[in-house]
């Protein structure tokens, strides 16, 4: 999965990315520079993390996450992941990786409703 | 086309990492595996391909189709001729990540996987072989 493919879409006043299902380093690494740029132009309440599609998640990509979190926060912004499929949370938990404070929904729909209502 | 029941691959960089996945996915759904295992095991050798490059530079994934007792399961081998581990004790204590908390440590590998071995020796290299057998 080519990095060019990453969108980085504005709705309201939050931001949505689909994350690849495969995603290699590159392309995370890519992720987190688009999502920085759009923050500082569009000035959104939030971001938000579509994973439905992703099929695993190992250690680099929770720590850019994890990172990734953290400065959105800084800039101002929460970040929710959505969508995470059922065998990654399972492996991500036995593992024994964090995702720092990313909040979570279960889907897209949900995670916009999280950050509209977040004060 | 399916994987061939053993072979390796070699491991340097990044890209590899993609396609050891893509083969670890392929010959575990083609065994059978359910998507929580597949999962598991995907992740556990995303680790370990990640640590050779990481940590070594270089060396290879093996894999092999194991039938044992009437059951099916497979083994993964990372076999790296980089640094070692001086301490394995200290390796397999939970929460144990060598630098920077990237290629997570291998308790966490083991528990994703049911059996784990490991051989090691300071500056001759690395061996961790996984095996995970189908349930049912």
């Amino acid at each position: 999965m080519a990095a060019e493919a990453l969108s980085v879409i504005k709705v309201r006043d939050m931001l949505l990315v689909t994350v690849p299902p495969d995603p290699d380093d590159e392309t995370i690494t890519a992720l987190q520079d688009r999502v920085l740029e759009a923050m500082e132009r569009h000035a959104p309440k939030g971001l938000i993390l579509d994973i439905t599609t992703v099929e695993s998640l190992d250690s680099f990509f929770a720590r850019t996450i994890a990172e990734t979190t953290q400065m959105v926060a800084l800039m101002g912004g929460l970040t929710v992941i959505a969508g995470m499929r059922p065998a990654v949370a399972i492996t991500t938990t036995q593992l024994g990786l964090t995702l720092g404070s990313t909040l979570a929904a279960l889907d897209v729909d949900m995670a916009m409703d999280l950050l509209a209502n977040h004060d | 086309m399916g994987v061939p029941q053993s072979g390796e691959m070699a491991i340097h960089c990044e890209s590899d990492l993609i396609q050891a996945r893509k083969l670890v996915r392929e010959l575990t759904t083609d065994l059978g595996f359910g998507v929580t295992d597949v999962t598991r095991i995907i992740t556990a050798a995303s680790e370990l391909v990640r640590n050779i490059y990481r940590f070594a530079g270089a060396g290879v994934m093996q894999w092999q189709v194991l039938e044992q007792d009437r059951r099916v399961g497979v083994e993964l081998s990372f076999v790296d001729h980089g640094p070692g581990i001086a301490d394995v004790e200290v390796a397999m204590q939970p929460g144990f990540t060598s630098g920077n908390g990237m290629g997570m440590g291998l308790p966490g590998i083991k528990r994703l996987m049911d059996e784990m071995e490991l051989k090691t020796e300071v500056g001759k290299g690395t061996d961790v072989t996984v095996r995970k057998w189908l349930r049912g």
